[in-house]
């Protein structure tokens, strides 16, 4: 028995066979419950856990279409067109997932018509049943308003004017219905009847291409895997390439035998249609990924899908048959190390308009070598770049804190900074050069800075800075440290 | 097959007879091919990269190695700066390439939030390598750096590939730098292996630098040197592994354009009259965009000669 909390008292939220056996109710207070039957055992409800499960549930039903939509808390719905005959016909289709649900230790109804009302009344109240087109009207009479899928409000005031079965919704005047109990009554019924449309917004995007392979007998190696993925790489060639595209994003979905579905997904910075590539890259996000692939007692049914495509035209190859576009190189290289060490492994910096030096570059992940890739917000154009002389070759961001000392030696006085717990002595220095805040975009209290370049006694070059702060002259200057010279 | 093998051993024991007889190092092999036994796939530019210092290049018997492994240490990773700037200026060195071949730095973590993070303002000034042909790969740990190091050889699409890495590791021995610099090889382009904080372990690579920061020249000016100013950069080179095993040191100057060996006395001014522009071009790009005149290729520059003949470049390189 499970229980939920329901306006501060503990109420019983859903039964199991044995349970409903001993005349339980569902919404009966918890106390009432056990004051009946002292030994019954109480669980307490919990709906994210439930959603979840059933999200899983819809993931692991995209193996029978990819339109696949969670009905409230307890159901699913699977838009089938068009692709029963793949699994023998309708009811081949319901017995093979109602054996593959039995398998995995649930217990299902299922119902299945023309119309996304009529199959939730089959389910629910039929049982595994199989509605022919135009045959919804005859299932529906009998049943109770529930199956209309209604609110209990709208049923009860029509159970209180004595229409207790769709039958007699179906007999009674619909303008008075819509005048008393609203539209959705008329609604309700027409949907179920097919005489209005009804769409159901699938939980995942539908890619535009896939192609699968289901299995016999379940696979487990990792080397599989990458064969399978050749294999249906070289049949998705056929289709992008009729259609004169490419893929950007991929996603390869392994279905384990008890369920739980696995989606890798790879991206390519220019269209890929090659399976030789496509290959590569899977390659390496299989490799980067091969411990956290739980393959369990194997996949039973591996799909590839491309989710995002773009326009490729054929290009016409060289001669000699070589791969001559270094740009092309680059980009699958960026794209191999990015598919094994995640998006941020593979970056090119671009300058922007700022004065604060860490502020003056972003690193995007690579994409000048990929076709129509987008500019970046705010990068200075390359005939607008004014580079400032005298800036580090290397940079700690953020800037790291230094202790700066000054000792009157002879002649003049000296300059020592301690930096990661290292004593420096500063032999010249070069400055200040004062980089005001952004007011733009800083707090108002934010200081300036003025940069020194500094040297000590090896020769080593550094540029550190004194933040200024104006609001409270006694105290001592912070200095940082925040760049290398060569 | 085996004949050629034996044929091979031949000229090479009769190559070094002679060598013996002029009294000099039998150094400079087609090593590619030895190494290999395939011809390189493509061959751009001279086999060396000569530094532009006499000294330096004969004691790397005429220059770098333009293709294959080159290890550069630095003793300290706080010396990893001068280290890389070395890298740079050499590659600024390389013969104007085909138009723009990325530079690939790639970095463990670890020496990214050590030494600093490749900062490309810096870059495009000092040593002309603008932020369009710089990628940046990063990686957590070492193996994961040697895996994209490995893969990037390979291709001849970079201009160079930069490995940066901090301390020793067992991952990096002999065989893993055998691969590196095979790779290399084949694809005809420079890996640099650059190493902070390690000990000089075996390599394969052929040349093995340490670098190290000397205190810089001062700035000139019309008037002379500038007291007390932070000139060019300066790097302290020693070569402790060559073909000709000569340990050398050379403490060699940066002028934005070429190398020059600083002896006993700061650097004299080098008769450079006019500097090359950052990114090597002959013509400034206009400040301004011009909007009543058409644009002009090379009009700023009048009748400045394209980079090859440069009188101020050429002069530049004797001197060094």
């Amino acid at each position: 028995m499970l229980s939920r909390r329901d306006s501060n008292t503990q109420r019983v939220a859903a039964l199991d066979a044995l349970a409903r056996a001993l005349k339980l109710k569902p919404g009966m207070g918890v106390g009432e419950a056990c004051a009946m039957h002292p030994n019954i055992e109480v669980v307490e409800a919990e709906p994210e856990a439930d959603r979840r499960l059933l999200e899983g549930l819809s993931d692991w039903c995209d193996r029978y279409t990819p339109l696949v939509a969670l009905d409230g808390t307890d159901g699913l719905f699977l838009d089938i067109t068009g692709c029963a005959h793949l699994f023998g016909g309708e009811r081949g289709m319901m017995d093979d997932l109602l054996s593959r649900f039995f398998h995995q230790g649930f217990e299902i109804r299922a119902g299945l018509a023309s119309t996304p009302g009529a199959a939730w009344a089959a389910a629910r109240f039929g049982g595994d049943l199989i509605v022919a087109p135009g045959e919804e009207e005859e299932l529906l009479a009998p049943l109770p308003l529930a199956a209309l899928r209604l609110p209990s409000e709208i049923r009860g005031g029509l159970e209180s004017v004595g229409l207790r079965t769709s039958g007699a919704i179906m007999s009674a005047p619909r303008a008075p219905l819509v005048r008393r109990f609203g539209k959705e009554v008329v609604l309700r019924l027409d949907q179920a009847l097919g005489r209005v449309q009804e769409a159901i917004s699938p939980r995942l995007p539908v890619p535009p291409l896939s192609t699968e392979r289901p299995l016999s007998e379940p696979i487990v190696r990792l080397d599989d895997i990458e064969a399978l993925v050749a294999l249906l790489s070289r049949q998705l060639k056929i289709d992008l390439e009729r259609r004169g595209e490419g893929a950007e994003r991929l996603q390869l979905s392994l279905f384990r035998v008890d369920g739980a579905v696995s989606r890798i997904t790879v991206g390519a910075s220019r269209p890929v249609r090659e399976p030789k590539l496509i290959q590569k890259l899977f390659h390496e996000r299989l490799t980067a990924l091969e411990m956290a692939i739980d393959a369990g007692y194997g996949f039973d049914l591996v799909r590839l899908s491309v989710l995002v495509v773009a326009s490729l035209d054929a290009a016409q190859p060289d001669f000699d048959g070589g791969l001559s576009d270094p740009a092309a190189d680059i980009a699958l290289f960026a794209d191999r190390v990015r598919a094994r060490l995640g998006d941020g492994a593979v970056r090119q910096p671009y300058l922007v308009e700022s004065h604060i030096p860490e502020r003056a570059v972003v690193s995007e992940p690579c994409t000048r070598f990929s076709k129509g890739s987008k500019p970046v917000e705010k990068i200075v154009p390359a005939s607008r770049q004014r580079v400032a002389k005298d800036r580090p070759i290397r940079l700690f961001s953020p800037p790291e804190w230094v202790e700066v000392t000054f000792e009157a030696a002879v002649g003049q006085p000296s300059m020592r900074f301690e930096w990661r717990r290292a004593s420096y002595r500063v032999v010249r220095s070069e400055g200040p050069e004062r980089i005001a805040p952004e007011w733009w975009r800083d707090q108002t209290d934010a200081a300036a800075r003025d940069y020194f370049r500094v040297e000590d006694e090896e020769g080593r070059r550094y540029w550190i800075y004194r933040q200024n702060s104006e609001d409270m002259p006694d105290t001592s200057p912070r200095w940082f440290m925040q760049g290398v010279f060569p | 097959m085996a004949s050629m093998a034996v044929a091979r051993d031949v000229v090479r024991d009769l190559r070094h007879k002679i060598a013996k007889i002029e009294g000099r190092l039998a150094e400079r092999f087609d090593e590619t091919q030895e190494v290999t036994g395939i011809a390189p796939r493509r061959v751009s530019g001279p086999a060396v990269l000569r530094t532009g210092v006499e000294r330096l290049d004969a004691a790397l018997s005429g220059g770098l190695p333009s293709a294959g492994l080159i290890e550069v240490h630095a003793g300290a990773v706080r010396e990893a700066g001068a280290a890389a700037g070395f890298v740079l200026a050499l590659l600024r060195l390389l013969p104007a390439p085909e138009a723009a071949a990325p530079l690939l730095w790639i970095g463990t973590s670890e020496i990214f939030r050590e030494a600093g993070r490749p900062y490309a303002p810096g870059l495009a000034a000092r040593f002309g390598l603008q932020p369009e042909n710089l990628l940046i790969a990063e990686a957590d740990k070492l193996l994961d750096a040697l895996w994209i190091a490995e893969e990037a050889a390979r291709l001849d699409a970079f201009l160079a590939v930069l490995l940066e890495i901090r301390g020793s590791s067992p991952a990096l021995d002999l065989t893993a730098t055998r691969r590196l610099h095979r790779r290399a090889l084949l694809a005809g382009r420079p890996l640099f292996l650059v190493r902070a904080a390690s000990e000089p372990e075996p390599t394969a690579a052929p040349v093995r630098l340490l670098v190290a920061p000397a205190p810089a020249a001062t700035r000139l000016t019309l008037a002379g040197p500038l007291a007390g100013s932070i000139g060019p950069p300066a790097f302290q080179i020693t070569v402790s592994k060559s073909r000709t095993a000569i340990p050398a040191a050379f403490t060699l100057e940066w002028n934005n354009d070429a190398f020059q060996e600083r002896r006993d006395q700061p650097a004299k001014d080098t008769g450079v009259v006019v500097s090359l522009f950052a990114d090597g071009q002959a013509a400034p790009p206009a400040l301004r965009e011009i909007v009543a005149f058409p644009e002009r290729q090379g009009d700023a520059a009048g009748a400045e000669p394209a980079r090859q003949q440069h009188p101020a470049r050429r002069r530049a390189r004797r001197v060094g």
